[in-house]
Formats: structure tokens, sequence, C-alpha cells
């Protein structure tokens, strides 16, 4: 794509991570080089303020520099991104900095990889499902154990650190919330881990935490109400949309790449005019993601919630991306269906993101709460019967027929 | 509620606290829409309304904005100019009397102030600027040659100097109450050249004909028997218009005529979200329904996604340097489909089609589908996106 990345200079590229994209797919593991790639290049610490580590970026660069990385391997981009920017924002936010600086620093300098664990085997969209749950050690205990089964989160069967969500078992008197944040050591014991095959994002572990009374600091215990974590969550929705966005990119640019060179009837691709419709649909909607994207980040980057607007932004660009997928691997034909292929793997890659960090049909509720359509209300599906619509209706000879078929 | 900032994060804030957007939003919503649904239904122009929207006392005119201060007009830049256009298509719920303003103040002023001589400029831009004399253009010359041309321009009798251009245009915005018209005229050899020519030149006719949409934009056709214009009806170089005035009158139908869409978008899922708060379907509110939630929260983020599209497009043409045919191609055909899909979203919502109000579902429905054909529409904005896309073309 010649798209123009204006005014992005100072954000870092990442062109040995790209190269070997094809290859963390295969394996399924991020090489070490990449991660050396990604220390070198100032990207963990990009989001963040001097103060605990970071290097202040401002939105423009985050920005640009979130689009290069997932550009370069949505994987990469998604295992550095969940441990950097939303789990260090979560520890930053909700945590204290001066106590958490020994939490942020080893994920700011990339020695330590993080991930946040909230969904668990039940229905992900929805936390009064969730029962992992965090209690004082002992009687008189200071510290606290943790007790539950986080499944299908990203980064856990390999990070160090895991933020929690879980319930506080609260003691008589204790009018706090029902939930908190847990910081909690993966290296010990009571921590058991294993790893789920996945579709897309393979260089990206993900898998499942099973808690067995694991132990946490009583530092590392921060009561939240649940309706404030939303906020913390927004980051992990801007992130991923950028992951979107960054696979739609290089999907474009490969079917760009493949209409050039692909000779049909005695012409490239490029000059039929289904494909080339394919192509300016997709550049006019990743162009509409991507500028959205970029608004939000400088949003946050100021200091703005921008919540609603990163909520509209997650469900376009992620669904977009799916759609420039698709069109990729049809412009490509059998060698976009061929494993190994790039599109092949962008076309796995991309519909992860629909799901991961809140399905679509999920948020589109809390956009639309935004909207001041107030929260959202479920009642059992009983009322078409009532109105009359739930029945067939009878035949052009009315009842008689009716009552025969049924004798 | 999104607050405000965000909701109009492009456009910039005039004096006393108003965005522009604001600031014409209640114009608009004071002198366009309250006959607006009453005009569409008689095909009316209200000659007072465009008065009233140029002379505006308290902010920029909107007959002018891109017109410099020195020569009477507002001296806007792209961005704000396109906020003023968003919030007329916002407040006044009026997309045909707002593609009039955009023709007018936009394709027919900026022509002639970036080709335009000094002496043309002077004779044209003040009146047009005040809104005293309307330039009129038509909406099939607005993507080069992409149509072939319908008038020919040959030169005048040896010795009489100037030009005879003959022909006929359609779909020409403004033309019943034009001073004058901006022609592209195709010469024997093919090249093409752009004229302004007057309305009071002899041989030229109108007729009172205009497509089914947009009925509160005055519509004409115009027949060209043989008209002689002078040498100075030549707006910049002889032949020259494929290199100069087309690309731009393309790249500003694109955008400026996309802005009031933009507004318009924004109206209609306003309008969305306070009709699903009143009405009920199977007894529950409509605002409990998850569908129309879901279809309230798509268009506002259709709106968001257009907007930054659009002010991308429209900012392009500040700063001095040249915008981007494929950035201004790609905001009209997002914009297009955009107000399209939140017609008919809000058409879905219970309630929609009432009896009373004022039809704006309705009427924006039948001018979204027009709204989509101009510019090119699809068969034209896609190939120039991927013509630049591919480096063909
Ligand atoms: C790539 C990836 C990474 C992930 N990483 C993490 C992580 O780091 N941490 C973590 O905690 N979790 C993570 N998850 C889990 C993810 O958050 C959940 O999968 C997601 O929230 C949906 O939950 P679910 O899969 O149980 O689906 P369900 O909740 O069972 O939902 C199934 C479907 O029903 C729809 N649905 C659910 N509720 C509603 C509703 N109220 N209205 C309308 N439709 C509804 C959903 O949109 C979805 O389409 C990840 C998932 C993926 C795919």
């Amino acid at each position: 794509m010649n798209g123009d990345h204006r005014g992005i200079d100072t954000a870092p590229s990442f062109p040995g991570i790209a190269a070997r994209a094809a290859e963390t797919d295969a394996t399924g593991r991020i090489p070490l080089q990449n991660w050396k790639e990604l220390t070198d290049s100032g990207y963990l610490r990009l989001f963040h303020s001097p103060d605990i580590g970071g290097t202040g970026a401002d939105g423009p660069t985050q920005a640009a520099a979130m689009e290069a990385l997932a550009r370069a391997c949505a994987g990469t981009f998604w295992a550095a991104t969940v441990s950097a920017l939303l789990c260090a924002k979560l520890i930053s936010t909700y945590g204290d900095t001066r106590e958490h600086a020994r939490l942020l620093r080893p994920l700011l300098s990339g020695e330590r990889l993080a991930t946040f664990a909230v969904v668990e085997k039940t229905a992900g969209s929805d936390s009064g499902t969730f029962r992992t749950t965090v209690r004082p050690a002992g009687p008189a205990g200071s510290d606290f154990v943790i007790t539950g089964e986080k499944s299908r989160i990203a980064n856990s069967p390999a990070a160090d650190l895991a933020v929690v969500l879980a319930r506080r078992e609260k003691l008589p008197g204790d009018d706090g919330p029902d939930w908190c944040l847990a910081f909690v050591d993966l290296r010990q014991p009571r921590v058991q881990r294993y790893a789920i095959p996945h579709m897309g994002l393979r260089g990206m572990s993900w898998g499942g935490i099973v808690f067995d009374d694991a132990h946490v600091a009583a530092a590392d215990v921060v009561p939240v109400p649940i309706e404030e974590l939303a906020e913390g969550m927004a980051w992990g929705w801007l992130f991923i949309a950028f992951a979107a966005i960054g696979i739609a990119e290089s999907a474009l640019a490969a079917s760009v790449r493949h209409a050039r060179q692909r000779v049909s009837f005695g012409r490239p691709l490029a000059h039929m005019e289904g494909v080339q419709a394919q192509l300016a649909e997709s550049h006019a909607q990743i162009d509409a993601a991507r500028l959205l994207a970029h608004r939000v980040t400088c949003e946050r980057a100021a200091g703005r919630s921008a919540r609603d607007l990163i909520g509209m932004l997650k469900i376009y660009a992620t669904e977009m991306a799916v759609g420039v997928a698709a069109r990729a691997v049809q412009i490509h034909g059998a060698a976009g269906v061929t494993s190994g292929h790039e599109v092949e793997r962008l076309y796995r890659d991309a519909q992860m993101n629909v799901i991961g960090g809140f399905a679509s049909n999920r948020l589109r509720e809390q956009v639309a709460e935004g909207l001041g359509l107030g929260p959202a209300v479920y009642r059992a599906f009983d009322w078409v019967t009532p109105s009359g619509l739930g029945r067939d209706p009878v035949g052009l000879d009315g009842l008689v027929h009716a009552a025969g078929d049924g004798a | 509620m999104l607050s405000h900032t965000l909701a109009n994060g492009a456009a910039d804030a005039d004096g006393g606290g108003l965005s522009l957007v604001e600031w014409a939003r209640e114009l608009a919503g004071r002198v366009v829409r309250p006959t607006a649904a009453e005009r569409d239904r008689d095909r009316r122009w209200d000659q007072g309304i465009f008065a009233e929207l140029s002379g505006a006392r308290s902010g920029p005119g909107l007959a002018g904005p891109l017109v410099p201060r020195a020569l009477g007009g507002g001296g806007l830049s792209a961005t704000r100019t396109c906020a003023l256009l968003e919030g007329l298509g916002d407040g006044g719920r009026d997309p045909g009397l707002a593609l009039a303003v955009g023709v007018h103040a936009v394709l027919a002023t900026v022509l002639l102030r970036a080709f335009g001589n000094p002496r043309q400029q002077r004779r044209y831009l003040p009146r047009m600027a005040s809104g005293e004399w309307v330039g009129a253009v038509s909406l099939r010359q607005t993507q080069g040659a992409a149509h072939a041309s319908t008038v020919t321009a040959r030169p005048a009798a040896a010795g009489l100097g100037g030009w005879v251009l003959s022909g006929e245009l359609d779909l020409v915005a403004g033309a019943p109450v034009a001073h004058h018209f901006l022609v592209i005229a195709a010469h024997d050899d093919g090249s093409r050249t752009a004229f302004v020519v007057d309305r009071t030149t002899p041989g030229l006719l109108i007729n009172d004909v205009g497509p089914v949409a947009m009925r509160t934009c005055p519509w004409g056709q115009v027949m060209l028997d043989g008209c002689v214009v002078p040498e100075d009806a030549v707006l910049s170089t002889v032949g020259g218009a494929a290199d100069e005035v087309e690309p731009l009158l393309a790249a500003l139908d694109w955008v400026f005529l996309s802005a009031p869409w933009l507004g318009v978008m924004r109206a209609l899922t306003r309008d969305a979200i306070a009709d699903a708060r009143e009405h009920h379907l199977f007894g529950r509110p409509v605002v409990h329904a998850q569908s129309a939630r879901f279809t309230l929260a798509d268009q506002a983020a259709q709106c968001e996604l257009a907007s930054g599209l659009l002010y991308r497009a429209a900012g392009q043409f500040d700063g001095g340097g040249r915008p981007s045919r494929e950035d201004a191609a790609a905001a009209r055909l997002f914009v297009a489909a955009a107000a399209r899909a939140v017609t008919e979203g809000a058409a879905r919502l219970p309630g929609a089609l009432g009896t009373t109000g004022d039809h704006l579902i309705e009427r924006a429905h039948r001018d979204a589908l027009f709204f989509a054909e101009t510019g090119g529409g699809t068969e034209v904005l896609r190939p120039v996106i991927a013509a630049s896309l591919l480096g063909i073309g």
C-alpha cells in the first residue's frame, strides 16, 4: 500500500519482526530476536510517563508504533502490547506507582511478560459468571491467596505476572468493592498453566491458569469497583483495533502486490475492475478505521477517556479487517488458502480480534449505553406468542383443514 | 452521551466557545429547517433563505467562505468550511439546499479563486461571496471526462475573437437562479477548456428540468445554442481543463458536497436515539431491544468514521500542499455508503416513518441514493482509488 504515514518519523519500525512473521506463526513461538528488537526499539516504554520508566511518547507516535508493529507481526504485537501497554496501564492506573514500580519496571524493560486474566471457562462476556476469589491467607495473616481458573487468556502460558480480576471474600464489616485486581506472580508452585491451540495469532501464547490457593502479597490486592475497570479495559480495545488495522493493511498490501504480478487473460489482475473495486473499498475502510484509531490514541495520550469512541472503533476495525482479509484471500486465489501463505495467516489472525477483549456484539451493548440508551435490559424471550405471531397460520380454507390434520 | 468535543473532534472553535459546526447548525436550524419539508414538497428554492445564510450577522457568510477576505469573502480554511457545511446539513435538515449552497460556495467560487485571472476574480468573487450572484455548475461535469463531453467549443468567426459554445448540460445545480455558469467544453482535438458563461449570453437558455431527488435545490438544464463568449470567459488556459480545472473540481465535489451529509447523518442518529426512547414494540421500550441498540451503536460509529475521512481530505486543501485525489475519493466513497447505511438503519427503527415531523428520513433516503451516484458514484470513485493504489490507470 502506498499509504502515506505522515508525521510518524519518530515511531519505530520492525523489519526483523516482519521478516520472521511466518516463522513465528508456524512455530507458535515468538523468537528471542523479536523481544530484543522490541526492547531496542523502545516500543515497550512508549505508552508511559517517565516517572514509571516510560518515554511518554505523544499520541501520533504511539499510534504509529502500534500500527507498525501490528503490520509486522500481529502475534508479536498482541503479546508485547498486552504486557507493556494493557497490563502496565492497569497496574499504574489502579495500583500505586511507587509500590508497584517493582512490577512495572521489568515489564517496560522487557525482562518480564504480563497477562490480564479476566475470563473463565463460562461466558466471557458476563462477569457475573466469574468465580475466581481472593481471600486472606490466614485468620490474622496480612497476605492473601487466590483460587480459581482463568481460561482463554492471551500470554498466560508464557507470562511471569498476571493481573487477575477476582472476587474479594469479604469479612463482616468490609463494605469495599466486591472485586479486586490481584497482581499474581505466576512462577510459584500453586499455579498451573495450560496452552490452548488457536486459529490465529499463533505466535502469541494463549491458554488457561489454575490458581490453587496461590500466594498474593497484601500490597498486590487492589480493590476496584467493576464499573471502573472498563476504563482500563479500553486500552485493550484500542490495541486490538490496531491489531486489526495492521492485519488489514498487510492484507491490502499483499493484494496490491499480487494484483500487479498475477497475469490472467493476458493482463495483470490489476487491470480487472472487479479486483480494483475490492482494493478501493478495502482502502477506504482501512483509512476510516485508521484515522479514528489515531484520533482516539491522541485523546487517550492527552489523558481523556474516549471510551465510547474506542468501543466503536474496536467493533468497526475488527469486523472490517475480517472483510479485508477475506477479499485478500479471494484475490490470491488458491495461494490465499495455502498454509504458510501470508494472507492465509492474516485471514486466521483477523478473526481473533473480533472475539478477543470483548466480542463485537457485547461491545455494541456498551456503545449503545454510552449513547444514552440506558443499560442493557435482559428479559426472557416471551413476547412473540402472546402477540399472535408465534403460530403457523391456517390454510386458505381456514380451520376445517387445520382440525382435520390434527385428527 | 458523547461529549461535544469528541463528536466534533475535527472542527475548530469559533469565537464565543461555540464550534463552527455548532454555530452553523444553530443558524441553519433557525433559517432552513422550519420550511425544509414544505419546500421539498413544493420543489421550491427560497432566495431569501440563501440571502440570510450569505449575510449572517454573527459569523462567516455561507456564500463565500473560501473567498479571500480582500475580495469580500469569509477567508476561512477548508477545514472550517467543511465544518460550516456539516453544520448546515445537521441543522438545516435539507440536503437539496445544502447541495445548492455547496455548489455555489465551494465549487463555483474556488474555481475562480484558483484559476481566475485578476479581472475575473474582481468581477465575480465579491458579488458571489455576498450572495448577490449565484454561480452554477453541472454535476455531470465534476468527474473530468468520465462522461463524454456534451458541449463543444469552436473559435468564433475570424476577427471577432472568442469562442462559440454549443451543446447542453443537465443536472445544473443553481441554474434557475444563477448569474453565471461554469461550462467545460471540448475542442475538435478532444482537449477541453473551462469557461465562465454569463446568464445573459445570447443563445443561452435554461429549461426547468431536474432530478426527482434533492428537490429543494434549484435545478435546470442549460442549452447553449451557438453562444459566443469573449476570450475573457476562458478560465485558466485554453485546452488545459484536464490538468487544471477538472481535477480540482472533482476533489471539491468529493469532499465538500459530502460535508452536509455528515451533518445529516448526525441529525438522523440523534433523532433515532430520541425516537427509540419514545416507542414501544411487543410491549417493551425500543431502547431495550438489542437489534435497535446495535443499529444505533453502528450509526454513531459510521458518523465518526466518516468524519475522520472527510476532515482529513478537507484539511489537505489547507497549508498549500496538493490535496490527494485518492483521499478525496475515499472520503466520498465512504460517506456515500455511510449516508445510505445510516438512513436505512434509521428507517428500520420502529416508529421512524411517522406521519408527523419533518420526514427527514424519507427525504434523506431518496436524496442519499442520488448523492451516492453523484461525484461519479462507485464506478468512478473506485477506479480512481485503485489507480492510485496500483500505480496504473
Ligand atoms: C485472541 C483472544 C485473546 C483473548 N485474550 C484474553 C485475555 O487476555 N484476557 C481475558 O480475560 N480474556 C481473553 N480472551 C477471552 C475473551 O475476552 C472472550 O472470549 C470474550 O470476552 C467472549 O467470551 P466467550 O468467548 O466466552 O463468548 P461468550 O461470552 O459466550 O459470547 C458468545 C457470543 O455471544 C455474544 N454475546 C455475549 N453476550 C452478549 C450480549 N449481552 N448481547 C449480545 N451478544 C452477546 C458475543 O458477542 C459472542 O458473539 C481472549 C480471546 C481471544 C479470542
